[in-house]
């Protein structure tokens, strides 16, 4: 049909952010290639958030079943090669997430849809939809062209797309009749794990906000743990601060410590030694807090700012928990 | 010829001069005496490979020339490494650097194309490909990534054009020299760092290296063979250029100054006075020195790969130690000869808090001072 | 307890200054430095372990250029015990869909309890090999596998999720993991490691012996072809945030809501 297909993405009774970032570029799509937008919600108690849903959407196709309850590509797979034969979308949208990576290649494979992941942006050109990715660890930006198809599918890099600008639509819930006929036993959920407290690995943290010299005192510690706590990340350091035992040794970003990789790295008073850049060079987004508008930090960071951590990140700290309602 | 052979451990009468000359072994769980029983007892290096120690040593090899039987302690070390390096059982920052060295000739695992950006706006010579040379500078890996460094091979450039010297460079040929690597254990790449170095000294054209680091002076002098090839370290060469009128200063660097001898020229190879020589021509400069030095310098801990393994010992470290009585003794600056000393003495200045009262300069900064080149 | 790791050999850009090709589709080679996809190594580390703890074999298996023998070699010195080599200049210009096809053309000959492959790779970073494979083969499959445990007749794994979260799930074998980093500390490989293991040969494929036609692989054979690669746009250093401490705040809540990170 003319539609554009969305799968909405929830865990622990909870909507996924990337939710309203997609449905808000499905919109703008549906009005550029003149479509509608119906956004898929399978799982089990989801009524709640079907409602919320339905307000942008079309259509909102929801399937309630126990083998649904938790995240499983296999049943979910199902249930949408179902859809897609059914209702013949255009384009299928999902996150390019922990969920989105375990079920849209094999749901690509298993119904001939192409497939491109991991896409930041994508356009409209007549009747083409160009969805552009990044590559070489985001040194490059790629156009690609998908091969011709009656429909295509995306994952969408979380963050791409602002949730804003949705429009209240209010298209009517309905109930997807499908029935299933595995039990699925050869994959099954059996339950989360939340991260354990106490030991920390900075290398598997997303988001960490580092300290160094500039610190000036232990004592200013507990704010920057609190930072690190709202952003959902971690504390670490640069060898001045884990030399004083600051912090212990295994929070060590450099050379002779660790080399991290996370989404966001906040460095703050780190003056950027040559030895401690190349432990996080690599990071997605750097922000680099700094009295010196000369330190080397500024050289590898995407943002800055020049001015004493201590005066500035009270008033970060202050914003977040704001944002956070905590 | 098997570990306890090849290591003379039947030879060992446990003195303890090994141990006690260990610049690490008060804070380190290493007992260098200690582990030669340990292997000699269990007929195999197996018995020691769980030792948390064997990353503190820093190879600074007081042990060695300690030694009153003429045996290696520090080599032991670098053995017991070496079977670690084989089953792959290293510390994750040991494998990147080795790992960095491998793909891109450097322990920083920096590209290699990027190896000749210190020169900034230096002019210098390509060997062979820009013409011919008497001298090669091998620059090192450190001098040539590491931004607090990267002036100092630009400063030597202008003194040896100064003073005449023809020389050149390898430019994005050069290679680590490999002296860490070896002592972290990987013999299989330091033959081949070795064997691509040489092949490249080689073509060059040139008849004499001078390094800026002691470490590539150590390795090139002892474990290269480079019959034909003079190799000094940079002070030998100044020091010589100033006794002959090739190099004079200007200026004035009203400063007390401590010279640190760093131990792969010093202890190891005996280079104490020309560094000093140097320092004391330049005007104004008034040389102090410390208790522990020439022989008995006080290890700084950077070298055997500690720069790229943290070493498990507490307490205060050496670097910190030297910052201290340099200031104690009313010292504004720590003279040193090495990239490395250099790297962990400033360290040691900022986590004792004196980065401001004890500033700490390679030679090479204050004989730049001296001859007025501001804008390097 | 027979495992296949599949990977890839990537160019290493970290601090390299990546330039447009004249094709406009592909990045300049020249002076880059390759070796494997840091994700596959993860995967040939755990595969060596868990036949270090159960026995078996692993075969490493790689398609890409003649040179991607390097990586299977690295993988040989590992501890892997066989080696497979797909090279094949038509295959040239396959994406992840493509590559999925002449892998498991190539693995229906070899036994297998467990196929592993990286997460995803460091050049194309498309995470889709993997579970492409999976389908492909008809066996079930975890993405971002953090840990495994091998039991009876079945494997438990933990896969990795958002926000620290990681999910339990138990998968019957025949089954296929993509291994997220970390789920290990791979051991290093020596230059005399390498050496001694010169001498095992490494089983060359090309199309032909997969009985793969060359509408079923390259650009032909592809869900998508890149049409045109660009630098992202330009930034100059640090983009410094002014402003007073409340100003400032409010251009990093910014940046942390675009970043997903708020």
């Amino acid at each position: 049909m003319a539609e554009i297909l969305v799968l909405m993405e929830h865990r622990q009774g909870e909507m996924q952010d990337i939710n309203l970032e997609m449905l808000a570029k499905g919109q703008q799509l549906a009005e550029q290639t003149k479509k509608e937008l119906t956004a898929v919600l399978l799982g089990k108690g989801v009524a709640s958030m079907a409602d919320e849903i339905k307000r942008y959407c079309h259509h909102t196709l929801v399937m309630e079943d126990d083998l649904l309850a938790n995240f499983n590509s296999e049943p979910y797979q199902d249930v949408l090669s179902f859809l897609l034969k059914e209702r013949k979308p255009s384009l299928v949208l999902m996150g390019h997430t922990a969920f989105g990576m375990d079920l849209a290649p094999p749901l690509a494979t298993a119904t001939e849809t192409p497939l491109a992941t991991d896409c930041y942006e994508i356009e409209v050109k007549g009747d083409t939809i160009i969805p552009y990715r990044q590559m070489y660890a985001g040194k490059m930006c790629a156009e690609v062209h998908f091969k011709e198809a009656p429909c295509h599918m995306i994952t969408v890099r979380a963050g791409s797309f602002p949730a804003e600008g949705l429009k209240e639509i209010n298209g009517a819930v309905e109930q997807v009749s499908f029935q299933f006929d595995k039990d699925y036993a050869y994959k099954k959920f059996l339950q989360y794990v939340e991260a354990a407290v106490g030991d920390v690995d900075i290398t598997q943290a997303d988001v960490l906000v580092a300290v160094g010299r500039g610190i000036g005192d232990p004592e200013n510690l507990p704010m920057v743990e609190e930072l690190a706590k709202l952003l959902g990340g971690v504390v670490a350091c640069s060898r001045p601060v884990s030399d004083k035992n600051w912090l212990p040794k295994e929070r060590q970003v450099g050379t002779s410590g660790k080399t991290v990789k996370p989404k966001l790295y906040i460095a703050l008073g780190i003056s950027g030694a040559f030895q401690h850049i190349a432990g996080m060079k690599n990071a997605a987004t750097i922000i680099a807090v700094n009295k010196d508008a000369k330190a080397p930090i500024f050289s590898v960071a995407h943002y800055g700012i020049v001015d004493d951590l201590l005066k500035v990140v009270p008033g970060i700290v202050a914003k977040v928990r704001e944002r956070k309602g905590a | 010829m098997d570990f306890l052979e090849k290591h003379e451990l039947y030879a060992c009468l446990q003195c303890g001069k090994c141990t006690g000359g260990c610049p690490v072994s008060l804070r380190a769980p290493l007992n260098i005496r200690s582990l030669m029983r340990e292997v000699l007892m269990g007929g195999s290096p197996e018995v020691a490979l769980d030792c948390p120690g064997l990353w503190d040593c820093t190879t600074c090899a007081t042990c060695t020339l300690r030694c009153p039987r003429g045996l290696k302690p520090s080599e032991v070390i670098v053995g017991l490494r070496g079977e670690l390096v084989e089953q792959g059982n290293v510390p994750k920052t040991v494998i990147d650097a080795l790992e960095g060295t491998f793909k891109h000739g450097n322990p920083w695992g920096k590209p290699r194309q990027k190896r000749t950006e210190w020169k900034g706006d230096t002019a210098v010579k390509v060997l062979p490909e820009e013409g011919e040379a008497e001298w090669l500078y091998f620059i090192g890996c450190a001098a040539s990534y590491d931004p607090r460094l990267q002036r100092i091979p630009r400063i030597l450039c202008r003194v040896l054009e100064t003073a005449g010297v023809s020389f050149g460079i390898l430019g994005t040929k050069e290679s680590c020299c490999g002296n860490e690597i070896r002592r972290m254990g990987e013999t299989g790449l330091f033959e081949e760092l070795r064997e691509e170095n040489t092949k490249n000294f080689k073509a060059s054209g040139a008849k004499a290296i001078i390094t800026m680091s002691p470490h590539c002076f150590n390795t090139f002098s002892t474990e290269y063979e480079l019959e034909g090839f003079k190799v000094l370290h940079y002070t030998q060469l100044l020091a010589d250029l100033i006794k002959e009128g090739k190099i004079t200063f200007s200026k004035e660097v009203n400063k007390k100054v401590v010279y640190h001898d760093p131990c792969f020229l010093g202890k190891q190879h005996e280079v104490f006075d020309p560094p000093r020589e140097i320092l004391k021509a330049i005007p104004g400069l008034e040389l102090l020195e410390f208790d522990r030095s020439r022989e008995r310098s006080l290890c700084c801990e950077g070298g055997g790969g500690r720069m790229w393994a943290e070493g498990s010992g507490e307490g205060e470290r050496n670097s910190e130690i030297r910052v201290k009585d340099a200031h104690a003794m009313g010292a504004e600056i720590i003279a040193t000869a090495c990239p490395f000393c250099l790297l962990t003495l400033e360290d040691g200045a900022k986590t004792t808090g004196l980065e401001e009262q004890v500033l700490v300069r390679e030679v090479l900064e204050l004989v730049a001072e001296a001859m007025g080149f501001d804008d390097v | 307890m027979d495992i296949i790791v599949c990977i890839k050999r990537v160019p290493e850009v970290a601090e390299i200054d990546l330039q447009v090709d004249q094709t406009g589709k592909g990045i300049q080679e020249e002076g880059l430095v390759f070796a494997v996809n840091d994700w596959d190594n993860y995967a040939v580390e755990e595969a060596v372990r868990m036949k270090e703890k159960h026995g078996g074999k692993v075969t490493a298996i790689t398609v890409g250029s003649e040179e991607s023998e390097d990586v299977v070699r690295r993988a040989l010195a590992l501890g892997a015990d066989e080696a497979v080599v797909v090279t094949d200049p038509q295959a040239e210009g396959s994406d992840a869909y493509a590559i999925a096809k002449i892998l498991a053309a190539a693995i229906k000959d070899i036994p297998y309890d467990i196929i592993l492959t990286g997460a995803l790779a460091d050049d194309d970073g498309c995470a889709q090999v993997g579970a492409t494979l999976a389908e492909l083969l008809g066996i079930p499959h975890a993405t971002l596998v953090t840990a495994i445990e091998i039991e009876e007749k079945q494997v438990k794994v933990k896969r990795e999720l958002e926000g620290g979260l990681e999910e339990e799930l138990v998968v019957a074998t025949p089954a296929l993991f993509t291994i997220q980093s970390g789920i290990n500390e791979p051991r290093y490989v020596s230059i005399m490691g390498i050496r001694k293991v010169a001498k095992i040969e490494v089983a060359t494929r090309d199309l032909g012996a997969l009985g793969l036609s060359p509408d079923q692989v390259g650009s032909a054979g592809s869900f998508i072809t890149v049409e045109k690669i660009f630098p992202p746009p330009a930034g100059e250093g640090a983009q410094i945030l002014e402003g007073s401490p409340d100003e400032v705040a409010t251009k990093m809540m910014d940046i942390f809501q675009k970043g997903g990170v708020v």
